[in-house]
């Protein structure tokens, strides 16, 4: 690309190859929603298995799988920080956006804990999953994840009519299609635009 | 009526430049070398013309013992890039 002066068509083409160059590199951001998405399916529905078919009492110490989960996260974020060679707006929004979230889960249950309303700790989770997925979606101008977000929402205030048992199952669905569901499309839809 | 295009964007480089910067927060030279593929020594010009007319910052570091230098496009940047678009405009649109 040299010094060549340009005629008006070939600037705005110009512009516009430069513009989805940038995008296509911007798009794979749904390695930590996957990861994210699975962790946390696997111990609402986990939870459920054991505390209703297995009567296991300490049913809850599936959540633990979050330990090496969040270790896997930190090492995906690092070792793609090396390789990043720009960064965006709507990145960064992400991130803090969900590293704010991640901080809000946990100090959630501490709350109800300490409170001790930790059977109630579902309609809440769900609440926070709903606005971290709808704020996405938002921001990637992405539909799925804010319709996401809103059956999440749905599924929070649902899940009050059921008891603690059965409000873990409302937990994984709400996951499954607020989170994992719109991952999936989301990838599928960069993967397109790649090539 | 046609309106005067910026001469310091109306050049092939410092275009493809700055619609990289105008995409992103920042970016480094390795990606803007990538995108745009040019040399590095042209695009070291390009870059340091861009800064001078007071459209990018550029911001040299290091980065795990490396050198990096990192370029930012400037509020003034971002009000000439789009003055040069609607300008661009008028050439495509001479009755609009």
């Amino acid at each position: 690309m040299g010094e060549a002066t340009l005629s008006p068509q070939e600037s705005l083409h110009l512009i516009q190859s430069m513009i989805t160059k940038t995008r296509k590199d911007m798009g794979d951001n749904t390695k930590h929603f996957l990861l994210w998405g699975w962790i946390t399916f696997a111990s609402c529905s986990g939870q459920f298995i054991l505390k209703n078919i297995f009567e296991f009492e300490k049913h809850y110490l599936v959540w633990l799988l979050v330990i090496p989960g969040a270790v896997i996260s930190i090492f995906i974020g690092m070792k793609d920080e090396k390789k990043r060679t720009a960064t965006t707006y709507i990145g960064d929004s992400m991130k803090y956006l969900w590293m704010g979230m991640g901080i809000s889960y946990f100090v959630l249950s501490m709350i109800l804990t300490r409170m001790g309303w930790g059977t109630n700790v579902f309609p809440f989770f769900m609440l926070l999953y709903g606005l971290g997925t709808f704020v996405s979606g938002k921001f990637l101008q992405f539909k799925p994840l804010v319709y996401g977000g809103l059956i999440a929402w749905a599924l929070a205030i649902s899940s009050t009519f059921f008891n603690y048992d059965y409000q873990m199952l409302f937990g994984a669905v709400a996951i499954l299609i607020s989170y994992i569901i719109p991952a999936y499309m989301l990838r599928s839809k960069n993967k397109a635009t790649q090539y | 009526m046609f309106k005067e295009l910026d001469p310091i964007l109306h050049s092939q480089l410092r275009l493809a430049v700055m619609s990289l910067l105008i995409s992103v927060k920042e970016a480094e030279f390795t990606f803007l070398k990538e995108k745009t593929n040019a040399t590095a020594g042209n695009l070291s010009v390009q870059i340091n013309k861009l800064k001078e007319a007071g459209y990018i910052e550029v911001v040299k570091q290091f980065k795990e013992n490396y050198p990096q230098t990192i370029c930012k496009i400037t509020p003034k940047g971002i009000d000439s890039f789009e003055a040069y678009v609607v300008a661009l405009h008028s050439y495509m649109n001479p009755n609009g």
